[in-house]
């Protein structure tokens, strides 16, 4: 998948997570927000209803199944779930089935 | 007031908690009962009667029966029934001290294929006894007017198939996908909006590609595309059918429509296919006029603020024109494709009534005999004239329990002429009620006078009139009633204390010219020394049991 299309992917499942946050935590669309890690807005339930809505969305857009559901990720502040920037580039790996 | 809704699952709610305060309901305090606390929370004596409460379980955790049947066992269903009742019965005691409780029915997975081709056998199928535990539950508690059986199933459906996956569950000890949550919350919010009076009462609709395809003033009324065998004027008749079926439920219909009307009306009058016939709408507007200037004076016509407005235009221009203008109007957005409309309409979370009465359905009938009464006003010219020629009598009597659906229904959908705009629950009213006094008459239950009673004076706890009869006297003679009562009594004054809200300033305004007394900004005194007389123009049937007759 191109990168443009992996950020649009990112930025569903931020809209998905920020109907669930208020006003002035919401996730901004931007490269640089971090997800995981210091600095970053979402707490444990905050970063698996992301996870959960970005992995159906890939699944969605690539035609096959994508985990990207791991928990070992979300404690690992160099896990490609650390910023946008990096979930983007993480997902622009992924192949279409 | 601030809606409070308390959430009580046996799953991790806080989701849906976080949706409702963020999206669906903002400013409402909504608080999650500690995970998995059901029985526990349901034990204890209730939030309170400012707090609502959701219950939401699951089946297999709640109806142990089930739980089994769940896990092929033999079961018999009349055991899981009785448990269903039980759990009916705690739900009931807690209502007792909530606001309203809202349960949402039991589900079942689509991949949980159960039995297979046995699932609805009876004393086999899993969904069988699923629809039957829903339905027990649903009439153990249908005398209770303040628990609402929400359809979950609806929610599941909606939110497509990964509305229940297992992954959540091992994560994050939810089973429901968002989706799921963003459906519960939009029916939670709906049912809030009913419960306080903000449900939307009138549909204001465009007519070229709205009720019909094509434009008509080009192509005449033969030239519309309705009904026939073509699949665009099919979806247009059925639209034309949900809309006529909305009015069995007390939706009212306009029009706002820019054509020539006389053109426009042809197709009502001439077109063998119309469903929507002149008699199912309480007003229209057909011109050339900016429409939201017509819609503002259709609203005024009806005696409805635009709160209580959904305007259906096929113009994403129109449709901004009139929300920009006239605040308050929810204007849907419109797809193009008319084979969508009925599920649109169908799907609007705005309808929603916490009762449904026979006066709900007769409400078309009752804004056609108003139309045709403002008809004669205006011909008529002068307002004694008009008066006059209404012939009204309004009939005093004292609230019975009977009465209670749809004197509730009054107090919490009635905002503009509503002096203290106190929301009540059925339950709630009854415990109050001592002696509000009913006007009912030929329009039907239409205003509520409540009356607390001290040693030197009577305060008007209550004091409502549907906008339905609005400005013909009766709001005089609801005042008269009071006064009456008050001199029955031997108090010395009536005491009318006005609430102000964003909708009630007609209220004040009333009360401006009411001829009472102003002691402060809000606060308005009669001495009841003096009779309040009766209107001119109205005949007064007091059948309480006052000894003073009716004065004028």
């Amino acid at each position: 998948m191109d990168r443009e299309r992996a950020l649009t992917l990112i930025y569903g499942a931020i809209d998905a997570v920020n109907q669930q946050l208020p006003a002035a935590r919401r996730l901004a669309k931007d490269p640089a927000t971090v997800i995981v890690g210091p600095g970053g807005a979402l707490d444990s339930l905050g970063i698996v209803t992301f996870a959960l809505a970005l992995e159906e969305q890939s699944t969605d857009a690539l035609g096959r199944s994508v985990t990207l559901f791991k928990p070992q990720w979300f404690g690992d502040e160099s896990s490609p779930f650390q910023s946008v920037d990096r979930l983007a580039t993480f997902l622009s790996t992924l192949e279409h089935s | 007031m601030r809606e409070r809704l308390l959430l009580v699952a046996d799953f991790n709610v806080e989701t849906l908690a976080r949706y409702l305060a963020n999206t669906a309901m903002p400013g409402a305090d909504v608080q999650a009962a500690p995970f998995g606390q059901v029985y526990q929370t349901l034990s204890s004596p209730g939030p309170g009667a400012e707090w609502s409460a959701l219950i939401w379980t699951q089946p297999d955790a709640t109806i142990d029966t089930f739980r089994r049947a769940a896990n092929f066992e033999p079961v018999d269903a009349e055991r899981a029934l009785d448990e269903v009742r039980a759990f009916a019965e705690s739900l009931k005691r807690f209502a007792r001290n909530t606001r309203s409780l809202f349960v949402p029915t039991w589900t079942m997975p689509w991949w949980s294929r159960g039995y297979g081709m046995l699932e609805f056998r009876r004393d086999v199928g899993l969904a069988h006894l699923l629809s039957r535990m829903n339905l027990a539950l649903a009439d153990a508690v249908a005398e209770e007017p303040a628990i609402f059986v929400l359809d979950a199933q609806r929610w599941l459906a909606a939110a497509g198939p990964r509305a229940v996956t297992l992954k959540p569950w091992y994560a994050a000890k939810t089973p429901f996908s968002s989706a799921v949550f963003e459906q519960a919350a939009g029916d939670l919010s709906a049912a809030f909006n009913a419960l306080g009076g903000r449900a939307r009462r009138l549909i204001i609709l465009d007519l070229d590609e709205v009720l019909w395809g094509g434009i008509v003033g080009e192509v005449g009324w033969e030239g519309i595309t309705l009904g026939g065998h073509d699949y665009a004027g099919e979806a247009f008749a059925d639209f034309q059918r949900s809309l006529k079926a909305l009015t069995r439920r007390g939706i009212q219909l306009a029009i706002a429509s820019k054509n020539d009307e006389a053109v426009a009306l042809e197709v009502f009058d001439r077109h063998p296919e119309m469903v929507l016939k002149r008699e199912d709408f309480v007003c229209w507007r057909i011109n050339w006029a900016d429409k939201a200037q017509n819609v503002a004076e259709l609203l005024r016509q009806v005696n409805l603020g635009a709160e209580s407005a959904v305007f259906i235009d096929d113009s994403p221009i129109e449709r901004a024109r009139v929300t920009t203008a006239v605040p308050g109007v929810v204007a849907p957005e419109w797809p193009d494709d008319p084979t969508r409309y009925r599920e649109v309409l169908s799907a609007l979370p705005l309808f929603d009534t916490p009762e449904l009465t026979d006066e709900d359905r007769g409400r078309s009938r009752m804004y056609a005999v108003d139309r045709t009464r403002q008809e004669t006003r205006e011909a008529a010219g002068d307002l004694d004239t008009w008066l006059q020629s209404l012939n009204i009598t309004v009939i005093v009597e004292e609230l019975t329990s009977a009465d209670l659906p749809r004197a509730t229904q009054l107090l919490n959908k009635t905002n503009q002429l509503n002096m203290a705009t106190r929301r009540l629950a059925p339950h709630e009213l009854e415990q109050w009620a001592s002696l509000p006094q009913n006007l009912f008459g030929d329009s039907g239950l239409t205003g509520i006078v409540g009356l607390t009673f001290a040693p030197d004076h009577a305060r008007l706890t209550d004091f409502l009139l549907s906008c339905r009869v609005m400005g013909r006297n009766v709001e005089e003679t609801m005042l008269h009633a009071a006064v009456r009562h008050c001199r029955a009594r031997s108090v010395a004054s009536l005491v009318a204390e006005f609430m102000p809200t964003a909708r009630n300033a007609p209220c004040l305004e009333f009360l401006e010219r009411s001829g009472l007394q102003r002691t402060t900004a809000h606060q308005f005194r009669w001495n009841a020394a003096e009779p309040y007389h009766v209107p001119r123009w109205v005949s007064v049937d007091d059948r309480t049991n006052t000894s003073s007759p009716a004065e004028r």
